[in-house]
C-alpha cells in the first residue's frame, strides 16, 4: 500500500480513528498489529507469512541469546541470527544475481553452464524489516538490549506500518522502549504529524514525480549521446527526486508514526548542505549509516586501527552499503565510489585540517559545492541501469559529446535548475537546524500558507500513485 | 601476530564493554528508556488547522467549479487500472475488442451486443499498438473467443516505443496489480465520477506545467503534445466524444485535428543511428510484426478462436497522411493474407464510409451508435456467426 494511494488514505484514516478510540493499551497494540499486516499483505499476501516468520525466529533466537550461558553460545545465536536474515534477502534479492556472476565466472574458465532463472519475487521492502529484525539479536548481543517477554511487541517492533516497507530502518532498541506506556492523544503532536505528512507527500508527488521525474527518465532512458548541460541537468534532477522520494517517504512515516504517538528519528538531515562525505553520511538515509556504522564498521575496527586499515573498513562498509541498495554492480560501484570519497577526505583533513583557510566560508562553500558535485556523479552509477548508459552519462557530462543531442525542453530545464535551486538553498539555510525550529520561527500565517499550498498542489497534481523509488530496495 | 580473522572476532567481541544494567523501567523490555522525543512546535494547531481546511476546501471548490464552466465533465480517466478491470472479465467465450482509439470512441457496446448477441469486452488502448495485447489472448489458453481487432497501419506495425509501451504497461498491470491498487481504482472510480478536475490527462499540474506557452530552444527533441479533453469514458470503457467536439468546424476539434498530424508523423530517425542500419532494423521489425501475428492467429484459432481486423473511417488531411505514410496494399492487404483472416476496410462498403469524423479521427458519440449498428452485418458475415 502506497501512501500516495486512495486506499491509504482511508486505511490511515480508519486507523487512526479506531486506534485512538480504544481505551486497553493492549487492544491497541494488537489493533496496530493487525493493521501492519493489512497494509504489507495488500501488496502481496502471501510474503506477510515471510513477514511472520522471520520476525518469530529473531524473537526465538533473541531469547535463546539472553538465556545461554558463555559468550561462545552467545555468539553461536546471534550467528544464527545474522545467516538466517542475511540468506533470506541473499535468496530473495540477491539469487539471481549470484547465479548470473557464477555463470560469467565458469564461463571465463571455459565451462559453459546454463543456470535456470528464478523466478522470484522480491517481496517489498525486505531490506528494510530484514534489518529492523536483525538489529533486535544484533543489540541482545552487544548488551545493549535486553529480550522483550512478548512476542506481540516484537512483531509491532518490526512491522509498524509506517516504517515498515521503506524505513527508516527503526530499531527494536529504539521502538520496543516505547510500547512500554501508552501515549496520550495531543492535538499538537498528531496534527504536526498530519503537516509532516502533507510535507512528505508533497515532496514525493509533486517534487519528485512531478518536477523532476520525467526529465532524469527521459535524460537515463535517451540511447544517444548527449550534450553536457542535459547530462547534467539529467543527474540533478535524479539527485533531487531520489531525495525528495526517499526524504518525503520518510517524513510521511514520522508523520504517520507521530499521529499514533510514536517517535521516529530523522532519516534526512538537509544532506546537499553536506561539507564533506562524512557529513554527508550523517545526513543521508541516516538509519542506514548508523545501522551500518554500529553492526559493521565499528566491529571492523572503527576508527581505532591503524589507518589503512580504517580506511579498508570504510570501503568494505561502503561495499555492502551499496549492495544492500541492489543486486546489480552498478550498485556496488555506486558505494564504491563513496567509499572512496570517505577514504580521500580522510586524506585532505589530515592533510589540510589545521590551516588558517580551512575553516572559513568561501572553502566551506567551495568544499559543499564539490561534495555535491562529487555524490552527482556517483548518482550516475546508482540511476544507470547498466555501465553502458552509465558511461555515456559519464561521457556527456565531463565533455565527451560536445556534438551530442539536446533533448530536455526549456520547461524541463527550468523546473529542475528551480527545484535544485531551492533545494539547495532549504538545505544551507537550515543545515544547523532543523525543521521544528524552522517552522517556531516563521509567522503562523505562512505556516498556514504553506501547509495548504502544499495540500493544495498534492490535490491539483491527482497524487498519482508511482512507487516509492527505495520500495524495490 | 594475529591474522586479520582473528582480529576482526575480537573487534565482534569489543561492544560487549558497553553492556550496562538495565533499570526497572527497562526490564519490561529491557531496552534504554525513551531518550528521543520529536520536538513538536508550540504552535495553535487546532485553529491553524481550522483556517488550513478552510483555505484547501476554497480553492478546491474554486478549482472544480472553474474547471466545469469552461467544459469539463466528470468522467472516468482511463487508466490501465480500468483496462484491468475489463481484462478480468474477459470469459472463455467472450467477444473482445482490441486495438487503438478508435474502436473505443467508434463501436456502441449496446448495438454490438444487440447484433453479436454477448456483450463485448472492451480492450482497445489509445495510442498503443494492439499486438501485445492480441498476442496475451492468443497465449491465454483458457480464451477461445472472438476478437475485433482495430488496424491503424502506422500503430499497429509500430515497431517499439511509446505505441508499443502503452500496451505492454497495461498488461504488466494486469499481472502484477496487488489488492490495494484494486482498491484504489475503486475507490478513485467514485471521485471521478463525482469530480470534474480528476483528469489525469489534462488537469494535473504536470499537464498544466506542460501548457506553458515557454518557447524552446533551437533542436530540442520535445515529445508531441497529446490531445485536451474530448472524451467521457463509462465504467465498460465506452468512449464517447463530447458534444462541443462534435463540430468539425469548432474550436476544439480544430485544436485537435492540429494536434493530430505531428502524432501520427513518425519521428525523424535518431541521430545516433546510420540512416540506413535504422531502416533496416525497421524493416526487420515490421516483417517479424507480421510473422508475429501470423502466429498468434494461428495460436487463437487452433483452439477454436476466431478474428477479424477492422479498419475504422478517418478524414481529412489525417487520412491523406496515413494513406500515404501506409498504402492499404503494403499493410492491409498483406496483414489479411498472411494471417488468413477475415477483415472489414470501411471504404469497400458505403454504409460504412459516409462518415465524417469531427478531429478527423474518431466519430461523434452520435455516429459512433449508427457506425456500430451498421457493422453488425459485416461482423457477423465475416466472423460466420
Amino acid at each position: 500500500m502506497l501512501f500516495n494511494s486512495l486506499t491509504f488514505v482511508v486505511f490511515f484514516v480508519v486507523v487512526v480513528t479506531v486506534y485512538w478510540s480504544m481505551r486497553s493499551w493492549n487492544a491497541r497494540k494488537n489493533f496496530l498489529v493487525t493493521a501492519s499486516y493489512i497494509f504489507y499483505g495488500a501488496w502481496n499476501p502471501p510474503f506477510a507469512a515471510l513477514l511472520f516468520s522471520t520476525t518469530a525466529m529473531d524473537f526465538w533466537l533473541g531469547r535463546q541469546m539472553a538465556r545461554a550461558k558463555g559468550h561462545h553460545s552467545q555468539r553461536g545465536w546471534l550467528v544464527g541470527s545474522v545467516c538466517m536474515n542475511l540468506s533470506m534477502l541473499g535468496f530473495f534479492k540477491y539469487g539471481n544475481f549470484l547465479l548470473q556472476n557464477f555463470q560469467w565466472l565458469l564461463a571465463r574458465i571455459g565451462i559453459i553452464y546454463q543456470p535456470p532463472h528464478l523466478d522470484i519475487l522480491l517481496p517489498v521492502g525486505i531490506s528494510f524489516y530484514t534489518f529492523h529484525s536483525l538489529s533486535y539479536t544484533l543489540d541482545i548481543y552487544r548488551g545493549v538490549l535486553k529480550p522483550t517477554k512478548s512476542l506481540r511487541d516484537f512483531i509491532l517492533a518490526v512491522s509498524f506500518f509506517p516504517q515498515l516497507v521503506a524505513g527508516p530502518i527503526v530499531r527494536a532498541g529504539d521502538f520496543l522502549p516505547q510500547l512500554v506506556r501508552p501515549s496520550a492523544l495531543r492535538a499538537g503532536q498528531f496534527l504536526w504529524g498530519l503537516l509532516l505528512m502533507t510535507l512528505g507527500l508533497f515532496e514525493k508527488i509533486v517534487l519528485a514525480d512531478t518536477m523532476l521525474s520525467g526529465s532524469a527518465d527521459r535524460i537515463f532512458g535517451y540511447a544517444g549521446p548527449l550534450v553536457a548541460l542535459d547530462s547534467w541537468l539529467g543527474v540533478m534532477a535524479f539527485a533531487g527526486q531520489i531525495f525528495f522520494d526517499f526524504a518525503g517517504y520518510s517524513t510521511c512515516a514520522i508523520g504517520a508514526a507521530l499521529c499514533l504517538g510514536f517517535h521516529l528519528k530523522d532519516n534526512f538531515r538537509f544532506p546537499y548542505a553536506a561539507i564533506g562525505f562524512s557529513d554527508f553520511w550523517r545526513r543521508w538515509h541516516i538509519s542506514l549509516s548508523t545501522f551500518l556504522r554500529d553492526y559493521l564498521y565499528i566491529p571492523l575496527g572503527g576508527n581505532q586501527v591503524r589507518p589503512v586499515r580504517a580506511a579498508t573498513n570504510l570501503v568494505i562498509v561502503m561495499f555492502l552499503g551499496g549492495l544492500w541498495h541492489g543486486a546489480a554492480w552498478t550498485f556496488v560501484v555506486w558505494g564504491l565510489l563513496h567509499g572512496s570519497y570517505l577514504v580521500i577526505e580522510r586524506v585532505i583533513r589530515a592533510l589540510f585540517e589545521n590551516k588558517a583557510w580551512a575553516g572559513n566560508l568561501a572553502t566551506r562553500l567551495l568544499s559543499g559545492f564539490a561534495t555535491y558535485a562529487a555524490v552527482c556523479v556517483a548518482w550516475v552509477f546508482f540511476r544507470a541501469p547498466d555501465f553502458t548508459v552509465a558511461s555515456r552519462m559519464l561521457g556527456g557530462m565531463f565533455g565527451g559529446h560536445a556534438h551530442g543531442d539536446a533533448i530536455l525542453s526549456t520547461r524541463e530545464i527550468l523546473q529542475i535548475t528551480l527545484v535544485t535551486a531551492g533545494m539547495i538553498l532549504v538545505h544551507w539555510t537550515l543545515r544547523d537546524s532543523n525543521i521544528e525550529t524552522a517552522v517556531m520561527r516563521l509567522p503562523r500565517w505562512i505556516v498556514a500558507a504553506a501547509w495548504a499550498l502544499m495540500a493544495c498542489a498534492i490535490i491539483l497534481t491527482q497524487g498519482n500513485s508511482n512507487a516509492f523509488i527505495y520500495f524495490q530496495f | 601476530m594475529p591474522s586479520s580473522i582473528s582480529n576482526f572476532k575480537n573487534k565482534l567481541r569489543l561492544p560487549r564493554l558497553f553492556f550496562r544494567k538495565p533499570s526497572q523501567l527497562e526490564s519490561i523490555h529491557g531496552g534504554p528508556p525513551l531518550e528521543y522525543e520529536r520536538p513538536i512546535p508550540e504552535l495553535p494547531w487546532r485553529g491553524l488547522t481550522v483556517v488550513v481546511v478552510i483555505l484547501v476546501s476554497a480553492a478546491t471548490l474554486v478549482w472544480e467549479l472553474y474547471v466545469r464552466s469552461i467544459g469539463y465533465g466528470p468522467t472516468l480517466n482511463d487508466t490501465d487500472d480500468l483496462w484491468v478491470q475489463q481484462r478480468r472479465a474477459i470469459k472463455p467465450e467472450s467477444v473482445v475488442i482490441v486495438g487503438d482509439s478508435r474502436p473505443l470512441f467508434d463501436l456502441d457496446l449496446d448495438e454490438l451486443q444487440k447484433g453479436l448477441g454477448k456483450r463485448p469486452v472492451q480492450l482497445a488502448i489509445a495510442g498503443s499498438c494492439p499486438f501485445p495485447v492480441l498476442e496475451e489472448l492468443a497465449n491465454d489458453q483458457s480464451f477461445h473467443g472472438t476478437i475485433v481487432c482495430s488496424v491503424v497501419p502506422g500503430m499497429f506495425f509500430a515497431p517499439g516505443g511509446p505505441l508499443l509501451e502503452t500496451s505492454e504497461k497495461a498488461l504488466k498491470r494486469y499481472k502484477e496489480q496487488t489488492l490495494a491498487q484494486r482498491a484504489s481504482h475503486h475507490l478513485g472510480m467514485w471521485l471521478e465520477e463525482h469530480v470534474a478536475f480528476t483528469k489525469q490527462e489534462d488537469l494535473t499540474l504536470d499537464q498544466l506545467l506542460k501548457r506553458l506557452p515557454i518557447p524552446n530552444r533551437p533542436y530540442a527533441q520535445v515529445p508531441p503534445r497529446f490531445p485536451p479533453y474530448f472524451q467521457t469514458v463509462d465504467r465498460e470503457r465506452r468512449t464517447r466524444m463530447i458534444e462541443s467536439c462534435a463540430n468539425p468546424e469548432g474550436e476544439l476539434a480544430r485544436r485537435i485535428q492540429q494536434i493530430w498530424l505531428p502524432l501520427f508523423t513518425p519521428p525523424p530517425p535518431p541521430t545516433y543511428v546510420p540512416k540506413e542500419l535504422f531502416m533496416a532494423n525497421m524493416g526487420k521489425a515490421v516483417e517479424a510484426r507480421f510473422q508475429n501475428t501470423a502466429k498468434a492467429v494461428e495460436k487463437l484459432r487452433a483452439r477454436g478462436g476466431r478474428i477479424v481486423f477492422v479498419h475504422f473511417p478517418h478524414s481529412g488531411q489525417l487520412k491523406e497522411l496515413e494513406d500515404r505514410l501506409n498504402p492499404r496494399t503494403r499493410d492491409w492487404e498483406r496483414l489479411l493474407k498472411e494471417t488468413g483472416a477475415s477483415g472489414i476496410y470501411d471504404e469497400d462498403f458505403p454504409e460504412l464510409s459516409g462518415f465524417d469524423c469531427p478531429e478527423w479521427s474518431h466519430l461523434s458519440a452520435g455516429d459512433s451508435v449508427e457506425f456500430s449498428k451498421r457493422l453488425v452485418p459485416h461482423l457477423r458475415k465475416a466472423l460466420q456467426m
